[in-house]
């Protein structure tokens, strides 16, 4: 099978952050000291290799980026400063664009511009869409229930819609993620059984992010901030997201607060604000390795996220304190953070929530594939005589 | 001819103002044009070429940092413009040693010189000192000691000062040398007793130069001579002293892998072969004579006077030689190897010394022992001759070299010595396993690929990859690794960890550099004068660099430069005319040089 090398392709993910890629001479630190590589998978030394040697069409086929949790072990140690770490970050964005057939993704990574008006753009059109469609049915002095600005069900609908065009394309880019790594990148048989056999993989991986809290193995410190941290932002973030799609319409309504709905909220918010303040602080202090050098994407990820949180606390204290015109008002400017931030969803750092689980999936599944190999390899004794 | 000048320079590190010296070179004569070029990441062939044409350059001078790096594309813009190709000239700053207090008068010079098609090292010479005939070498490691020789055999004077009691410096302390194998002792041992007999050479050991003055050809210099305590001349060495000294410390020839008392000899070849006090430790001396003070009284021949006192002597001599070595950087610092809190893992020099047949276990390769110390009611572990044989050593290579934390620069001895450690190994302990983590082997030598091909073939386990690990699992070293070549990522069993440590410049060379106004490149280093032309001489008049002092080196190497270094000193001698400084000759004086070579 020939292989095709793309000489430049050192240079294009230059802009994905990987800024030092050439500078490693293959020692092997890294790999040594990452806490998550292992006998099948190795890494981060041999993506660094096919970096080098412009081996695109393999890299593509890779699970590895996806299955680094950038707790930064490797750049600490790598004696040429090398960056490996941000090199898996980076091989990591350039992923996304890869598995997002539409190249949108490649131009917001590639150009912090054409993001920034792409997002605004998106804003502006959601706000005109609001306004006229408040203005023109409904009132601004109320915000719930007859006659509402924005009325419950209409946003529901409006919510629905929006993560319906999201979970087309999302389903789309992990197909296409799905054929690269298990068509075009497994050369050996897998049991179509394993996909099932390893099905849990995905929620176990999507609801805790154990692997993350795994980073520290090495250090043997006692947990990990970083993963709890995060792991608060996320289940806040998927409650926030099942309050938004399914129950919209008890959240809205008012005045006075229903706990067995509102307290899911509150809590959610907590896990949110902290999470997006950690990481957005954490990214001026840089205080852990990872947090060193800050693509443009990864600052609109936390920033964008951290404005949705505070206008969504905002809008549901003015309601409660009867400042309806103000509730209205932050209710649309938050709607329109909102709406860009879910529709730049398939093509952005975001994405993870899907690659990531379904990356550990495939990755088990190739696994097994692999040791029964192996097995059937060792037990079968060719007799010569 | 006309001429271009074209500066590609990277980064400006050494503060050399690269538009003034772009200036200048304007108005040289036959300069047609004078352009500072961009370089990322090279200069575009098709622009060079048009510069040259409509310009009608006949010579282009590349002046920069590292201007060989940009020579391939200036060649084909020439041969596209159809000129001639012979006709581009470097102006190397870096090469030309550039730096220091005159370093723009040195670049412009560099590049004046260029111009006129006329090589540097032709023009820059600064001279004619009358000079002194005496020569004083710092430092007596293999280096110091062949400067020496070479010089005092031809029949002048030599003041030889080291800093410790003996001579014989690192080379003193193996058994074997690479790639031969040769017994290091049997070469170093003739050296140093003809040193210690010479009647050419006057040796200050315990010794320290304080003080310099003077010009090239006559330098006046001060050298502290700590107190040996110990009258070099009565001593017989019969050790009786030692035996009674009850005072015991890490021994420094041991590279601390065992003690020795107060009062000793560094090792039974020493010379001087005399003993010697160590003031920092002897229990008379600290208590300024109120305890002990034993040995004086058992010595037969009455030569202990542990009231000594340290004096000064003051010498004029012509040329002074620099060869003060090196020293392994601290790895107690590169923590991922444990060294320090795991009592197997070793420094090379520290297995240098353990498996020197005159060594503390007698060359046997062990295992420390767990030992309980009485005084300090602590376990110690300490090298027994009775200890176990390691069933698997791991040998890793470039420990803080090569290492941008650390040194970024490769210490060259390492992979030859760990090939060599991987022998010895395989050849004194049956049955022993041997893992050798490398990133690039560099076997660069005479004989030195062959002997690496050989170690392979001895059955080491040679793993292309560095380890960054040493871990203690369930009671049990292991070492883990990547192993590129068979792709897997490896974690072996040792119990043994020997580490090439990386090599820094001895502790004083700053001192020095200081002192005698010497230039330190980047790495701390002696900075050499010229890296191709001159590698022996320096930016001062009459002070040259022998040895590892200037750049790591094996020994062959250094004896090389050091019998160079004498060639030099001696060539001063016979003609009575020795170099000056650099930053004596005027910009203007290396102008006028090098017109009159121009116009040859
Ligand atoms: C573990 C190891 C194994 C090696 N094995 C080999 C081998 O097998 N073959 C080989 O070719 N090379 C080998 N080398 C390299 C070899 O050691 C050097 O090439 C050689 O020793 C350099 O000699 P030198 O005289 O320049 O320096 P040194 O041997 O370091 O001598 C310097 C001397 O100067 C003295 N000194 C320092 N500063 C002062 C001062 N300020 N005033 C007075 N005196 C001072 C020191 O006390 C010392 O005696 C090995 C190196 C190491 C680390
Ligand atoms: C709703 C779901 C999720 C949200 C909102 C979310 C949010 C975030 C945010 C804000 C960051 C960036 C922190 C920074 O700026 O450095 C981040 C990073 C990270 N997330 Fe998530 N995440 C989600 C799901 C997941 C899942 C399911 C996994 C793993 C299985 C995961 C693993 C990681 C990891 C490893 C990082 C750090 C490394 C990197 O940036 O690639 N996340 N996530
Ligand atoms: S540690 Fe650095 S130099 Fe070594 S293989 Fe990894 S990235 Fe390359
Ligand atoms: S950042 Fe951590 S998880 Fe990622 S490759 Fe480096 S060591 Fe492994």
């Amino acid at each position: 099978m020939s292989v095709r090398v793309n000489p430049m392709f050192i240079d294009d993910l230059d802009r994905f952050g990987a800024e030092d890629v050439q500078l490693c001479y293959q020692c092997g630190d890294c790999s040594t000291v990452c806490p998550h590589a292992d006998e099948v998978y190795k890494f981060p030394r041999k993506s660094m290799r096919l970096l080098q040697m412009g081996l695109e069409q393999k890299l593509e086929t890779t699970l590895e980026p996806w299955l680094c949790y950038y707790c930064g072990q490797c750049s600490e140690q790598c004696p040429r400063e090398a960056d490996p770490g941000e090199t898996m970050m980076s091989l990591r964005r350039w992923l996304i664009s890869r598995y997002d057939f539409t190249g949108i993704a490649r131009q917001f990574f590639k150009s912090r511009i054409t993001e920034i008006i792409a997002i605004i753009s998106i804003a502006l059109l959601t706000g005109a869409f609001l306004l006229f469609y408040g203005l023109s049915g409904g009132n601004i002095h109320i915000y719930d229930g007859d006659g509402a600005f924005l009325p419950s069900p209409f946003i529901h609908k409006f919510d629905l819609s929006v993560g319906g065009i999201l979970a087309v394309f999302l389903v789309l880019n992990a197909i296409r993620m799905w054929y690269f790594v298990m068509i075009k990148g497994t050369t050996f048989a897998v049991p179509w059984w394993l996909y099932i056999t390893e099905i849990y993989q995905l929620p176990w991986h999507f609801l805790t992010q154990k692997r993350y809290s795994e980073c520290e193995r090495k250090r043997e410190h006692k947990f990990y901030m970083p993963w709890i941290i995060h792991l608060g932002l996320m289940l806040g973030y998927v409650t926030m997201l099942v309050l938004v799609m399914v129950f919209i319409e008890q959240l809205q309504a008012g005045p006075e607060i229903r706990w067995q709905v509102h307290i899911f909220g509150y809590l959610a918010t907590i896990g949110l604000i902290t999470g997006t303040v950690y990481f957005i602080r954490s990214r001026f202090k840089k205080h852990y390795i990872q947090y060193k050098k800050s693509h443009g994407t990864d600052w609109v990820f936390v920033v964008l996220l951290f404005i949705i949180v505070l206008t969504g606390i905002a809008q549901h204290i003015f309601h409660r304190t009867g400042l309806y015109e103000w509730a209205n008002i932050t209710y649309v400017i938050h709607l329109m953070s909102v709406v860009p931030w879910l529709l730049r969803m398939p093509f952005s750092k975001w994405s993870h929530l899907i690659y990531r689980p379904l990356a550990m999936y495939l990755a088990a599944i190739r696994r097994d594939a692999l040791v029964r190999q192996v097995t059937i390899i060792n037990s079968n004794p060719v007799v010569v005589k | 001819m006309r001429t271009g000048v074209f500066f590609c320079q990277t980064d400006d590190n050494r503060n050399l103002n690269i538009d003034a010296i772009a200036k200048y070179s304007a108005n040289l004569p036959e300069v047609e044009t004078v352009q500072i070029l961009r370089l990322k990441p090279l200069p575009e062939i098709n622009f060079i070429c048009h510069q040259i044409k409509t310009n009608n350059l006949e010579r282009v001078v590349i002046a920069g940092d590292i201007p060989g790096y940009y020579k391939p594309v200036f060649t084909r813009a020439m041969a596209l413009a159809g000129g001639n190709a012979d006709e581009i000239r470097l102006a190397s700053f870096q090469e030309h040693g550039a730096r220091g207090e005159n370093a723009m008068d040195r670049a412009k010079a560099i590049v004046a010189c260029a111009t006129m098609g006329v090589p540097f090292p032709l023009a820059a010479v600064p001279g004619g000192n009358p000079v002194n005939h005496a020569t004083l070498i710092i430092g007596a490691g293999i280096a110091g000691i062949q400067s020496a020789l070479e010089i005092a055999n031809a029949g002048k004077q030599v003041f030889l000062v080291e800093q410790t009691g003996t001579i014989g410096g690192h080379m003193a302390m193996f058994d074997k040398t690479f790639p031969t194998l040769d017994c290091a002792a049997c070469i170093l041992t003739p050296k140093m007793v003809s040193v210690g007999q010479h009647e050419m050479i006057r040796l200050l050991t315990k010794s320290k130069v304080v003080a310099v003055s003077g010009k090239p050809g006559s330098y006046r210099v001060k050298i502290k001579q700590s107190a040996r305590y110990v009258d070099v001349k009565s001593c017989i060495a019969c050790n009786l002293c030692t035996e009674v000294c009850p005072v015991k410390v890490k021994s420094e020839f041991d590279a601390g892998i065992s003690m020795r008392k107060a009062i000793y000899i560094p090792f039974p070849q020493a010379v001087p072969n005399a003993y010697l006090v160590d003031e920092k430790s002897c229990t008379y001396i600290l208590s300024e004579g109120k305890k002990c003070g034993v040995c004086m009284k058992k010595c037969p021949k009455e030569c202990i006077n542990l009231n000594e006192t340290d004096h000064t002597i003051d010498i004029e001599v012509g040329n002074i030689i620099l060869a003060t070595g090196y020293e392994l950087l601290d790895v107690s610092k590169i923590e991922q190897y444990k060294y320090g809190i795991f009592p197997n893992v070793l420094t090379s020099i520290e297995f240098e010394r353990l498996t020197n047949a005159s060594g503390t276990t007698g060359g046997r390769i062990v295992t420390k022992t767990k030992r309980f110390n009485k005084k300090t009611e602590k376990d110690e572990w300490i090298f027994s001759p009775e200890g176990i044989p390691p069933r698997s050593v791991a040998l890793i290579h470039c420990v803080g070299s090569r290492n941008k934390k650390y040194n970024p620069y490769c210490s060259r001895v390492c992979c030859m010595y760990s090939l060599k450690f991987a022998h010895l190994i395989k050849e004194k302990v049956p049955n022993v396993t041997v893992y050798e983590f490398y990133i690039d082997m560099r076997a660069f030598g005479k004989g030195y690929e062959e002997f690496a091909e050989r170690i392979k073939q001895e059955g080491t386990f040679i793993v292309r990859g560095h380890s960054a690990s040493v871990e203690m699992k369930d009671d049990q070293m292991v070492v883990r690794g990547e192993d590129i070549f068979n792709d897997k990522l490896v974690e072996f069993k040792v119990d043994m960890v020997v580490l090439a440590v990386g090599l820094i410049p001895s502790p004083g060379t700053e001192e020095l550099s200081r002192m005698l106004g010497i230039q330190r490149d980047t790495d701390g280093w002696f900075s050499e004068l010229d890296y191709n032309g001159s590698p022996t001489d320096t930016d001062k008049g009459g002070i040259y660099v022998a040895g590892m002092c200037q750049a790591p080196k094996d020994i062959p190497d250094t004896v090389a430069q050091a019998a160079a270094v004498a060639a030099g000193v001696l060539g001063s001698l016979t003609s009575g005319k020795g170099l000056g400084h650099m930053s004596s000759l005027t910009l203007s004086e290396i102008e006028a040089k090098a017109k009159t070579i121009h116009t040859i």
